[in-house]
């Protein structure tokens, strides 16, 4: 799993790279617009380590904010999973709070907090709160009747059994949504650095735009595209690892 | 103990056709009774209403001594983050595990204890589901379809012990399985098609209890008057 | 009937007329630098009152923004004429970029810092020593700070660098005390605003101590250059006409309105202010033509890229500026 998505990314980069050097090629570019191999190893060996820990601090604040996403997400999920008054109330004001593009209320986030650690948190959480809210909403509000139906009759339904029991019967759509909402909270920190932090990738991609420096940009992304895999390949690995703890298997089929 | 409905009609919302139409019938005392017929006839739709399902029907249903109705349907599942028999043994009430462990044997379930759900046959699976249902408190049990897949022989183990275990309680079984129904219940209340209009009967069948004798020729009199009425 | 087709005839021979002296109008992109406004006022004049049109131009100016490089379009042949910054310039041609530069338009560069006048006055290059000031990390500011602490021997100990972004809160809330700002759009903005809770403010300019780093040049590609030569010269005398007239103080009101037509955000007391401000730095003095070339600052700038490390090795950026306006 993780390899496959190591090399599965390397596939894609390498079709960009080329795809960027034949456009190169064909309108006899300048390294200026588009940067050839040599000035592309030449920049990678200058800023490879800084980049390495930029990433590595970018996804230090995407993990944190992936998981306060996966928390805001289960708590209004399951809080807004009733079809009654207040179930309702909870998702549309989720959901109005997302209408609102996050480039737009990023400025006010870091005119009130400044450009530390927590404004980048919190664009974070936000960018990646929304798919995993959605992907809750649904599977909470949809009754498992054939597991439910007993503890309903004999009534033993409780919240947490209920919560539980949608869950696990969504345990593999949980975990994909999980894996993939952390390439949104690394794109999402990714913003906010670009917008306003002093730290990151994002922060340094910022400064090669200002230095037109496409090289470096292109180190950057490498870099994130690495990273990013990785740390999916991870999460999708821990969620397999928990369905087969789990057991997770449907109408007698075995896994 | 009674069970009567009178006049009963029953349409699924955004249907024009009637699932149930003027149905009356009266099942009395504790017993193993049926409910049998053909397919799309309305027997769970019935099952659904007597457990006192929210949908709105005509006519009544009298539940007369009768606090507890529980319905089970076959496609029932347990959850599959635990063993079945973890799970059996957090839904048994306080005071049941004799009769639990007593169920698991005759039930024939002890080998599967520690298997998950999803790893059981299809007929396990029905059985251990029946199983959590016999253990709750109830007065009427509805049994739908609750043994399909499981093989004759233990189904009709199984029907006895029942029978035997809980002679107080009333059920109603829904089957398929005309000689079963015939030879293991007390009442049958069988749907005609509705095709030919030929509305319910209640018909009288053998009740045969625990080392019974089987009388060959008053089965095929309660088989062919089933066979008749729909 | 015949008076009829004799003025159908006459009609269609006057817009096949129209129609041949438009197509003699040679079709040109410029890309501007940065979004409409004061601070492109010569350009958006050039354009709407037709220096361009007269010079047999068709011109179609348009507008920059941080993500919009004209040396790119240049290279990717969507532009013909653009903006540029000289840290911009240097920096392709240190990568290899065929481009020349066709004149300098800020004879005064506009980034500057703005800071208080309730504190003292930077007089000296040591004045700055024990102050919070702001930069903006990997932009130009940062390169020619770096410039000048180094020129007067000021120690990174000695002051306090904070990097600062577009929001203005730290330096209004006196976290930061010299801020980074264009002196002809943020620093009209940010003075009008302290004016306004009776502040007074001063501005620390690089270049009144001796670091003169060039702003925004005209550019073409060298292919341009030389191929179309009388091209190029037809259309910056078009431009350096336009941005002339722009200048003229006895013209505000109309170059004004020109602007006001294409930045309709700016309110008109700021728009005026900064048009001064831009005057001031595009023709600082009636005897410097607007586009002049200012040599000796073009090689300062290439020198402090070099040792800032901004560029590897040198451009000789001398032998790519046009001599079509030189001081």
């Amino acid at each position: 799993m993780l390899f496959r998505r190591i090399y599965q990314f390397l596939i894609v980069y390498i079709i960009g790279i080329g795809f960027l050097l034949a456009i190169k090629a064909v309108l006899s570019l300048s390294d200026y617009v588009i940067p050839g191999i040599p000035l592309v190893i030449e920049t990678a060996g200058q800023v490879f380590t800084g980049y390495f820990f930029d990433v590595m601090n970018t996804l230090s604040v995407t993990v944190l904010g992936q998981g306060i996403s996966i928390i805001m997400a289960f708590t209004v999920g399951i809080a807004g999973r009733k079809s009654s008054w207040i179930g309702s109330f909870i998702k549309v004001t989720a959901y109005n709070i997302q209408a609102y593009p996050i480039v737009a209320l990023a400025p006010i986030i870091f005119i009130l907090l400044g450009d530390g650690f927590i404004p980048r948190l919190m664009i974070a959480s936000m960018i990646c709160y929304f798919p995993l809210l959605l992907s809750v909403l649904g599977i909470m509000a949809t009754p498992v009747t054939d597991i439910e139906h007993f503890y309903i009759v004999t009534g033993r339904m409780r919240w947490q059994l209920e919560v539980k029991i949608r869950a696990f019967e969504n345990l593999s759509k949980l975990t994909t949504v999980i894996a993939g909402s952390a390439t949104l909270a690394m794109a999402g920190t990714i913003v906010a650095e670009f917008i306003a932090a002093n730290a990151g990738i994002g922060y340094s991609i910022r400064i090669a735009l200002y230095q037109s420096d496409l090289a470096k940009i292109l180190i950057a992304l490498f870099m994130i595209g690495i990273i990013i895999s990785i740390y999916q390949g991870i999460l999708e690995t821990l969620g397999e690892v928990i369905k087969v703890k789990w057991s997770i298997s449907k109408k007698g089929e075995v896994l | 103990m009674q069970l009567e409905c009178k006049h009963l009609n029953f349409t699924y919302p955004g249907s024009d056709v009637a699932v149930i139409n003027n149905l009356s019938f009266s099942m009395k005392n504790p017993g193993f009774n049926a409910l049998f017929g053909p397919s799309g006839v309305g027997k769970t739709s019935l099952a659904k209403l007597i457990a006192r399902g929210n949908a709105r029907y005509d006519g009544d249903i009298m539940w007369d001594d009768m606090e507890t109705i529980l319905y089970t349907y076959n496609l029932e599942r347990l959850p599959g983050w635990s063993s079945t028999g973890g799970h059996l043994s957090k839904v048994t009430p306080p005071g049941k595990e004799g009769l639990k462990e007593h169920l698991v044997q005759v039930f024939e379930l002890t080998d599967v204890l520690g298997s998950r759900f999803s790893q059981l046959s299809m007929g396990q699976q029905n059985r251990i589901n029946l199983i959590r249902y016999l253990l709750q408190e109830f007065d009427l049990l509805i049994l739908d379809e609750s043994l399909a897949n499981v093989d004759e022989k233990l189904r009709e183990t199984i029907i006895l012990a029942i029978k035997d275990l809980f002679a107080d309680k009333m059920f109603l079984y829904i089957s398929h399985n005309l000689m079963e129904v015939s030879k293991f219940c007390r009442q049958i209340l069988v749907f005609g098609k509705p095709s030919e209009n030929k509305g319910c009967f209640m018909i009288s069948g053998q009740d045969y209890q625990n080392k019974y004798h089987l009388d060959k020729k008053k089965l095929d009199l309660t088989m062919l008057e089933i066979m008749n009425a729909f | 009937m015949r008076k009829r087709t004799v003025i159908s005839l006459i009609f269609l021979l006057v817009l096949m007329s129209a129609t041949s002296l438009q197509a003699k109008d040679v079709q040109l992109n410029y890309r501007l630098k940065w979004l409409f406004n004061s601070s492109v006022a010569g350009d958006i004049y050039a354009d709407v009152n037709g220096y361009f049109k007269a010079a047999g131009l068709s011109v179609t100016v348009k507008e920059g923004s941080p993500e919009k490089n004209a040396i790119n379009e240049l290279e990717l042949r969507h532009a013909d004429f653009g903006v540029a910054s000289a840290d911009q310039v240097i920096r392709a041609l240190d990568k290899g970029a065929k481009i020349v530069v066709l004149a300098q338009l800020f004879q005064v560069n506009p980034m500057q810092w703005i800071y208080r006048a309730d504190q003292p006055e930077i007089k000296t290059l040591q004045d700055l020593k024990g102050r919070n000031i702001g930069i903006t990390f990997g932009g130009n500011d940062e390169t020619v700070m770096n410039t000048i602490l180094a020129k007067a021997g000021i120690s990174k100990k000695e002051v306090t660098i904070t990097g600062v972004r577009f929001d203005f809160t730290p330096f209004f809330m006196r976290k930061v005390d010299v801020w980074p700002v264009y002196r002809n759009s943020q620093g009209v903005i940010l003075k009008d605003k302290l004016a306004k809770e009776g502040e007074a403010v001063y501005f620390f300019n690089p270049a009144d101590f001796g670091v003169n780093f060039v702003a925004n040049s005209v550019i073409t590609s060298e292919v341009m250059l030389k191929n179309k030569p009388a091209v190029v010269e037809t259309f910056l005398g078009a431009l350096l006409k336009g941005w002339e007239a722009a200048m003229d103080p006895a013209n505000e009101a109309d170059v004004l309105n020109a602007v006001k037509r294409l930045d309709t955000s700016t309110h008109d007391a700021i728009m005026q202010q900064q048009l001064a401000a831009t005057r001031d730095l595009i023709k600082p003095s009636p005897s410097i033509p607007i586009g002049t070339i200012d040599m000796a600052a073009w090689q300062q700038t290439e020198q402090i890229m070099l040792k800032e490390k901004q560029i590897k090795k040198p451009v000789h950026i001398e032998t790519r500026l046009s001599r079509l306006v030189q001081k």
